[in-house]
Parts: C-alpha cells; sequence; structure tokens
C-alpha cells in the first residue's frame, strides 16, 4: 500500500470551497473509513457550519451512509420487484456471512440481481455468485424505426469525445452557442413537444423560458439522475455508454436559460457511472464544449457530479435541491417552484438525463424531425416524440426500448420483447415503475402516451414497465411494493409517512381487519387522503398500487384478508 | 381611498386579505377553526400535518392553507364534506401511530394526556374530539421510542411513543432559539426526533428552555417539573404575571392548583418573549414552594450565631443599623440589592424604601441581565 491516506484536514480542505460540498464531503469519508465516524461528522459540521444535530439527522435520512463498521463494505442486494421473483431472497442468504443487506431497486432490472459491495456494482445468481459486468446495451429497435436518444448508443465508440463527434455529437451544441440565439432554442424546443421523461412530463420549453426570464443568478441547470423509480434503467444506459448526450443537452439548457452551472445529481447506486460522466466531462472541457467560455461564446457553463446516498425521495426535484444544498432533504413547499428559486435560491432548471439527451439531437434536426418519430399507425393521433421505456420482470426479451410514442403495449411486449415465458400469459404490467400502480385485463389495451394510460386510472410517467404473469401472487407484489413507498417515505408529512405504513401493514397481514369489508373500507379511505392531501408525488402516487389491486385482482384480495384474518390471533 | 382592496371568497364571503398572508391566516381572521397539528403561528409554515388543506376553485387537489398565500379574487372553501372526511381520516392515522391515542380506554377521546404536560399538549385530543376519532380504526405498528431513563435530566420529558413527527419542536429550537440542538432522524414512519449522535438533551447544544416542550402537540415532550404535581388536587388555574429573572420581562402563566404552584408556562401573547422563556424562567421555581425557606426573621446574638426572632425585634435591629450607617457615613453608603427570586412587589419597595428613605439612587437587582 504505497497511496497514503487522506487526513481529515485534507479531506475538509479539498472540498470547503467547492459548490454543494456537503454530500461529496460525506463520500470521502465513508469512502476512506467505510463509515461515518463521529469525528469526521464533528468535522464536516464545522468546516461547513452546519449545525452538529442537523447534520447527524441528515445522515441518518441516507439509506447508504453508515455511522458505525462493517459500513460501506458489507453486500447490498437488490430486493426490487424484479429481483425477488429472481433469487433475490436466496442471493442475500447466501451473502449473509459477509454482513449482506437489502437494498431497495438498484436500476438492474433488466440484468437481475444487482449486488453493491463498496464502488462495484455485480450481477449475482441465488447461488450467490457475483460477475461484474458492463450495463446492457439495448437490442437494435425490433422493428427498424428511426430512434432519437437511442440512435448512437450502441456504438462502443460513443462514449468517447471522439466517438461522440463522429456521430453528430455536439452539433446541436455548437448550433445554440454560436447560430442560434437563446430564443431560438427555445421555440424549437416549444415546437418539438419535448416534455420532462422524468415522470411529470412537464414543458421542457416551458420550464427553459421560464428560468430565462427568472429575475437573479447565478442560475442553475440540474441533471437529474437519481433514476430511483423501481423498474427504470433507461438513464443508466444513456449515461454510461452515451454520456456526451447529457452534457451537451445539459450545455444547451445553459444556454436559453443563460445558466453558468450545472449538476448532475447522480443515484449511489451507479457508482461506475459517476468516473464515466467526470471523464467525459474532463473531455468536453478540454474540446471548449464545456468550462469558462463555451466555443468562444462569452458564456461559461461548468459541470459537477454529485453522488446521491440511497434515497428515492432525492429524485424529487425539491428534496433533490435541499440534498444537493446540504439540507434535510425533505420536499420543499411549492409555490415558490425552483424555476424561480431552486438551487441556493437562484432560478434553476431540474431536467431528467433522456429529457437532456433529447434536446442535442432536437436542436441539430429539427422540431418536426422530433414530432415525426412519434407513433403514426393506423387510427392514432398525433404523438410526437419518443419514450424510452425500461422492461422488465417477465418477458422473453427485458431491457430498455425507445418507443415512438403512442406504441401499443401490446406491440411492445408481444411483438418487440417476445411476449410472456413460454406456457405464461401477461397477468399484470406495472406504470411509471411502481408510481402508477398496476393494469390488467382490458387496460392491457392501452397505448404508452399519457392520454391513453390516465384514462385507465395510471399514468406512464418515467416508463418503467415490470410484467408479471400468472404464475405470481398480485398481492405479494403490491406488498412489496407498498414496503418500497414506506421505506422511502421522507416522512415529512402524514398521510403518506402513516399511510403507506399502513397500507404496508394491509397488503402484507401484519395488521387490519379481518373483514374484508372493513379492510376494503380503510385502505381506500387512507389512499383517497393520501392521494388529495399528501405534500409530494410519492405520497399521492403510492395508494395507486392498493388502488389498483383491489379494484383488478378483487379475488386475490379476498383470498389474502381471509388468510391474513385466520393468522389473526398472532397479530399485535 | 385609492388604494384597491385586494379579496379572496372564503366560503363564498368576499373578504380582504394583506399582501403575502396565507391562506390559513385569512381563515384565522375570519373564525373558520381550520383544524391544524404542525402549525405555530410563530413558525414558517411548513405543511406536514396536511389537516388545513382547503379547496381552491380551479385546482384538482386541495392544498395546505397554511403554505398558500391567498391571491385576488381566490375562491377557498375551508369546510365541504370532503375536505371533513380528510381530517377525520387524517386524524385516525395520527392517533393510530400514538401510545397515548391508539391505548386510550374504551369511551375515552384518543391523546388524552394531563395538561400539565405543557401549554399545547392538549392540541391532539381537542381535534380528536371535535372529530369523534375513533382510536380503533388504522391500527397496526406505533411509532417513536420514549427516551425514559435514558435522558435523566430533570426538566424535560422524551416520551417519543405520543410523538407524531410535527417536527414544531425541531423548528421552534432552530427557528426561535437559535439551539439546533434537535433534529429529525431516519425517515417515513421511523422518523425520530433525536440530538447529536442521539446523546442526551444535557450533552447536546440544549440550553433547556422548554420552548420544545411547550409548542409539543401531543404532550411527548413534557414538563418533568410540573409532572411532579399531577396527583395535587384541584382545577388548573393560570395567573398572568412577568418572570422577575431578568430584565427581558417575559411574561407567564403561573399554573396553580387550589394554593399551590404546579407550573411556569410561557405566555402565546407576551409581547416581549412570544412564546419564548430561559430555563430558569420555565423550570426555575421550586424555591417558592420550598421546605427549607425561613419562615420567621433571624437575628445574631451576642455570641454570633443566628436566632429565630419575632418580626418587630427584627425590624428594630435592621433599623438602628440604617440609622447608624446613615449618621456616620451619609444616604450613599446604603446601597439595596434586590432577588431575581423575590416578587415584583417586595423589588418595588425595596427601591422605593432605599430612594425615598434615604435619599440616594444606589440600587440594584441580581437580575440586571
Ligand atoms: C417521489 C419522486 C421521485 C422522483 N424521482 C425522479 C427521478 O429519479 N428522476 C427524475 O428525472 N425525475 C424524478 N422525479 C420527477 C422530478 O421531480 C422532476 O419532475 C423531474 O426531474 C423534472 O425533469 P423533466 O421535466 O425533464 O422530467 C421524481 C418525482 C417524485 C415525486
Ligand atoms: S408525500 Fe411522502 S415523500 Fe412526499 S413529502 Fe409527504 S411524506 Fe415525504
Ligand atoms: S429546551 Fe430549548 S434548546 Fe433545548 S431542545 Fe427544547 S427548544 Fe431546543
Ligand atoms: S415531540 Fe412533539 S413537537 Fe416534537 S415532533 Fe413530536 S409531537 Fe411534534
Ligand atoms: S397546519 Fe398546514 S399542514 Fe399542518
Amino acid at each position: 500500500m504505497s497511496r497514503t491516506v487522506a487526513t481529515d484536514a485534507e479531506i475538509l480542505a479539498r472540498w470547503k470551497e467547492e459548490p454543494a460540498p456537503l454530500l461529496p464531503l460525506l463520500h470521502a469519508f465513508h469512502d476512506r473509513d467505510g463509515f461515518l465516524s463521529e469525528s469526521s461528522i464533528r468535522g464536516v459540521a464545522e468546516t461547513l457550519r452546519i449545525p452538529l444535530a442537523d447534520l447527524y439527522g441528515t445522515i441518518t435520512f441516507y439509506h447508504f451512509f453508515r455511522t458505525f463498521p462493517p459500513g460501506k463494505a458489507a453486500p447490498r442486494v437488490c430486493d426490487g420487484p424484479v429481483c425477488k421473483t429472481r433469487g433475490a431472497d436466496a442471493l442475500l442468504a447466501a451473502l449473509e456471512k459477509d454482513g449482506a443487506t437489502p437494498m431497495p431497486c438498484a436500476g438492474r432490472c433488466d440484468e437481475p440481481v444487482p449486488v453493491l459491495i463498496g464502488d462495484t456494482q455485480f450481477v449475482g445468481a441465488a447461488d450467490g455468485s457475483l460477475v461484474e459486468r458492463e450495463t446492457p446495451r439495448p437490442a437494435p429497435r425490433p422493428d427498424g424505426g428511426e430512434e432519437c436518444v437511442f440512435a448512437h448508443v450502441r456504438d462502443p465508440a460513443r462514449r468517447g469525445i471522439d466517438g461522440y463527434l463522429a456521430t453528430v455529437g455536439y452539433a446541436g451544441l455548437r448550433r445554440a452557442f454560436c447560430e442560434w440565439t437563446p430564443e431560438r432554442t427555445l421555440e424549437e424546443i416549444d415546437a418539438s413537444g419535448l416534455a420532462g421523461r422524468g415522470g411529470a412530463g412537464f414543458p421542457t420549453g416551458r420550464k427553459w423560458r421560464a428560468v430565462a426570464e427568472a429575475a437573479g443568478g447565478p442560475k442553475t441547470i440540474v441533471c437529474n439522475a437519481d433514476e430511483g423509480e423501481p423498474g427504470c434503467f433507461k438513464d443508466r444506459v444513456l449515461m454510461d455508454h452515451d454520456p456526451h448526450a447529457t452534457l451537451e443537452g445539459m450545455a444547451i439548457a445553459a444556454r436559453a436559460t443563460g445558466a453558468t452551472r450545472g449538476f448532475i445529481y447522480l443515484r449511489y447506486e451507479y457508482p461506475h457511472t459517476q468516473a464515466i460522466l467526470e471523464n467525459a466531462i474532463a473531455e468536453a472541457e478540454a474540446h471548449g464544449y464545456l468550462g469558462a467560455d463555451v466555443l468562444g461564446s462569452g458564456q461559461e457553463f461548468r459541470v459537477y457530479v454529485r453522488r446521491g446516498a440511497g434515497a428515492y425521495i432525492c429524485g424529487e426535484e425539491t428534496s433533490l435541491l435541499n440534498s444537493l444544498e446540504g439540507k434535510h432533504p425533505f420536499p420543499r413547499n411549492r409555490p415558490p417552484f425552483p424555476v424561480t428559486h431552486g438551487f441556493e435560491d437562484t432560478p434553476t432548471a431540474v431536467n431528467n438525463v433522456e429529457t437532456l439527451c433529447s434536446v442535442g439531437p432536437i436542436v441539430a434536426r429539427g422540431a418536426d424531425w422530433y414530432r415525426g418519430l412519434g407513433y403514426r399507425g393506423e387510427g392514432h393521433g398525433d404523438h410526437a416524440g419518443t419514450k424510452l421505456v425500461s422492461l422488465s420482470g417477465d418477458v422473453q426479451r427485458p431491457g430498455n426500448y425507445e418507443v415512438p410514442i403512442g406504441l401499443p403495449l401490446g406491440t411492445l411486449i408481444h411483438d418487440w420483447a417476445g411476449g410472456p415465458r413460454e406456457g405464461r400469459t401477461v397477468q399484470a404490467v406495472t406504470m411509471a415503475g411502481l408510481s402508477g400502480g398496476f393494469l390488467a385485463g382490458d387496460a392491457l389495451d392501452v397505448t404508452l402516451d399519457e392520454p391513453s394510460i390516465r384514462a385507465h386510472g395510471s399514468f406512464l410517467g418515467a416508463a418503467g414497465i415490470m410484467v408479471f404473469d400468472d404464475s405470481r401472487n398480485m398481492v405479494e407484489v403490491a406488498a412489496q411494493a407498498m414496503s418500497f413507498f414506506a421505506h422511502e417515505s421522507c416522512g415529512k408529512c402524514f398521510p403518506c409517512r402513516i399511510g403507506t405504513q399502513r397500507l404496508t401493514e394491509r397488503l402484507t397481514g401484519a395488521a387490519g381487519p379481518a373483514d374484508l369489508d372493513a379492510w376494503t373500507a380503510e385502505v381506500a379511505d387512507i389512499g383517497r387522503t393520501m392521494k388529495a392531501t399528501s405534500a409530494c408525488g410519492l405520497g399521492m402516487a403510492a395508494p395507486l398500487v392498493a388502488e389498483s389491486l383491489v379494484r383488478r385482482f378483487a379475488s386475490q384480495v379476498a383470498a389474502h384478508v381471509g388468510e391474513a384474518g385466520e393468522r389473526g390471533g398472532e397479530r399485535a | 381611498m385609492s388604494e384597491r382592496q385586494h379579496t379572496i371568497f372564503l366560503d363564498g364571503e368576499e373578504v380582504p386579505f394583506r399582501d403575502g398572508e396565507t391562506v390559513y391566516e385569512v381563515s384565522e381572521r375570519h373564525r373558520r377553526e381550520v383544524p391544524t397539528l404542525c402549525y405555530d403561528p410563530r413558525l414558517e409554515a411548513f405543511g406536514a400535518c396536511r389537516l388545513c388543506v382547503v379547496e381552491v376553485e380551479g385546482l384538482r387537489n386541495p392544498v395546505a392553507s397554511c403554505t398558500t398565500k391567498a391571491t385576488a379574487g381566490m375562491r377557498v372553501n375551508t369546510r365541504t364534506d370532503v375536505l371533513e372526511a380528510h381530517r377525520k381520516t387524517l386524524l385516525e392515522l395520527v392517533a393510530s401511530e400514538s401510545r397515548a391515542a391508539a391505548e386510550a380506554p374504551a369511551g375515552a377521546v384518543p391523546g388524552t394526556v394531563d395538561p400539565l404536560r405543557g401549554y399545547a399538549s392538549q392540541e391532539l385530543a381537542t381535534l380528536a374530539s371535535r372529530y369523534e376519532v375513533s382510536g380503533e380504526r388504522f391500527a397496526g405498528a406505533k411509532s417513536g421510542h420514549s427516551k425514559g431513563a435514558d435522558d435523566d435530566n430533570p426538566f424535560i420529558l422524551r416520551d417519543y411513543d405520543l410523538c407524531i413527527s410535527c417536527y414544531r419542536c425541531v423548528r421552534v429550537c432552530a427557528e426561535r432559539e437559535g439551539d439546533y440542538a434537535i433534529s429529525v432522524a431516519n425517515r417515513g414512519f421511523h422518523t425520530q426526533i433525536t440530538t447529536e449522535f442521539d446523546s442526551k438533551l444535557s450533552d447536546s447544544s440544549c440550553t433547556f428552555c422548554g420552548q420544545c416542550v411547550q409548542t409539543c402537540p401531543t404532550g411527548a415532550l413534557a414538563d418533568k417539573k410540573a409532572l411532579r404535581k399531577v396527583d395535587v388536587p384541584g382545577e388548573l388555574q393560570k395567573t398572568r404575571t412577568i418572570c422577575p429573572y431578568c430584565g427581558v420581562g417575559c411574561s407567564v402563566d403561573i399554573v396553580t392548583k387550589g394554593e399551590e404552584i404546579v407550573a411556569v408556562q410561557p405566555a402565546m401573547d407576551g409581547p416581549a418573549n412570544e412564546g419564548a422563556l430561559c430555563i430558569k424562567g420555565q423550570f426555575a421555581w421550586d424555591h417558592v414552594q420550598h421546605g427549607d425557606r425561613l419562615k420567621t426573621p433571624f437575628v445574631r446574638g451576642e455570641d454570633g450565631e443566628l436566632r429565630p426572632a419575632s418580626w418587630d425585634e427584627a425590624l428594630d435591629r435592621a433599623a438602628a443599623g440604617f440609622r447608624k450607617a446613615y449618621a456616620e457615613h451619609g444616604a450613599h453608603a446604603i446601597y439595596a440589592i434586590a432577588s431575581g427570586r423575590a416578587p415584583h412587589e417586595s423589588a418595588y419597595t425595596v427601591q422605593k424604601f432605599i430612594r425615598a428613605g434615604f435619599g440616594t439612587n444606589y440600587i440594584d437587582n441580581c437580575s440586571r441581565a
């Protein structure tokens, strides 16, 4: 061991003057010691002038920070909904001797079961074997249609800047900085119909315009790379195999809004991605696409990568901003919105990775081209653009697919992904990862666009779709889903903090009425109040799992309540 | 009268509002009795309990009135059947997580705790009664872990089995006291009020001002000194006065049962303190009723020892001493100091006696802070 270990003072000095220093500081200590010791926490509190109690509480919020050994060295095994069906429990048992504990969906549902040890993500099997592998590249688009964000992602050279430039990379950036006015860029994005791909679907052009028009600065672009929604692993493939596309989108956003700094908030579970992004940033700076004076335009734009520490709620944009700022990551009350009061109260555009990756091609090739990528099948309306779908679970060919918006779900599952496993039928699919609850029966006829899916009481959102065939117990799946939301509820507001817990107990049978009508009434009342009164999208969406289960799988629910009732004597 | 007055429609009634006012503040002024649990008018609105939700025409979901600013022309409904149903569900949920609420005997109002726990301790029980909350619905795990013997400080009971995670304590400590002694650990159902490294309050930056106790709406934080008096018979009575300890002049209510002082609580409407106190004003009142207090005057005998005496004898002795000092050294040789533990009336009398009686201004008080 010739590498010298950094001292506390060196670590503190390294980050003290950097923007958004708390997370990297904590990671630096966590990496060095394997956990966060009392003395390092005291050092951080003093250096950043954060009250100790506050910092201590904030650290306990994050799933992956440990204040005691073995901490970081202990394996974390994904027990997300798909991994549960692929031997996660057996794998966890096999690794128990090393202190393994479960982690929520780690974003590799196309290749279960991910295991995180230190800063390496492995793919594990039920027998306990582990292999390290690159993020899988998507299969070629099955119908041969044209793609936007996946157009070059399968090209192995694309990760480096030479390969990126060779495949028309940075053409959009060049146009936005050297040919077009910011207004012209805003108009093009407006015209493309691009809307947020992170879940909420807010029109991107409108968001940017609000930031451009907002008073104050310096303005900020935040790339939301938290990808915490179970069943979503699309941003990961974009960043791992096409990292410059994200940077190009951020820089164009900066040009359109006047922003001078950018952050990529990367989820903890993608450790290798940080190095890929940082390498791409260095390349882009060396070529003048980022830095003090982008392409001689006179505009500065610098990008910093900040790694989360395990909290789904930090994907919610205001919670993310609090996390970046080193505050307790509760979501903020809105208004004011981030477009006027974002990072450190400056005008901020928060955009998803996929949204940003769409921007370069749109500026380079035009809004009409992008709109034209939407689904044009018979009897279908005017759908603009494409959407990545992360498809996983009980299908022959799980993976990421770039679909034309409006594609029938059945086409994706059966024609593109090969349908269910031999001899099985599709019982249900989740929507929006888990947040959209379940579709089943007739509702499987939806097309992949918001109006169609919303008509069935769900939403497309970030477009994670998990397939469950007829061998699965849907009550169990729902219970796991709800326990995810309970685990990830931030605890700020009453309906979600208590509601996710009570719904989990009712779905697992740990508590709740033994009488079906009383059970159903409690679940409905909790869900109704959560949807209407929760302070953020997590609590509003979580009850959809229970609601859609009760609506579509009434007999499985009745059987569950009956069985739970018979065990009732043991219950608290 | 040229200035345009902005208005909103509150349950159909057109009412004016001031710039920056929230819908909740307007509703309060017009006595809508919108329920709240995480609200304390002295703190920045936080939006946790969601009881204050109201319907705003044009919006799909109800909004928290405490965090929503009034805007001209807004049409707000504060009490529809749907809202009241949500409020009842929220209260039943919150009752189900608390030890006191969930284990209330049949027929008792869930959340009932002794009012000596603190100023705001009745808020949950009051709402539970108003909304006829059942303690049985939504049964399940309880949240929070009481500290009990793990924090043996003499002032504040940390009975987190009753905590409903409204974070008023954390916010009052940060926003009003500026001590940042407590914070929120963990997340979701497992949130727990903590100090740095989950230590005792006495090992934290807590100054034992008691503000967290007095804003807690459930009694999860409770006044240990007052809790000693739970079994004293009699109705609680409050007498408004000013804390004698220092020159700030915090308004307090002396809480009594019969002739006995059982607690001190800050006056939320005290102009100097708005509900704040310090450790002395809040907790240091035992001396008033302490058994060691002198009940008769003492004078020193020839042998130098103190012995009990009558008031006449003691006053004669004191007067003789004053006369001697005045005659030999003049008025300015006399200097009086009053104790901060004496009543205001005594302090007043002392200065009057020295100023008018001897003609000197050499007076002071130990609480000249
Ligand atoms: C509970 C919750 C989790 C979220 N997680 C993510 C996420 O992991 N990634 C993301 O891009 N957006 C996430 N969002 C949506 C963001 O709040 C925000 O709308 C989005 O990042 C905006 O970018 P876009 O307009 O490009 O989609 C989440 C929202 C909620 C309520
Ligand atoms: S809805 Fe859930 S996650 Fe969102 S603020 Fe409330 S408790 Fe936190
Ligand atoms: S007693 Fe005062 S200083 Fe101590 S925790 Fe409570 S509010 Fe903070
Ligand atoms: S201790 Fe009291 S004031 Fe603090 S969060 Fe709990 S219920 Fe609220
Ligand atoms: S008073 Fe508004 S949310 Fe609690």
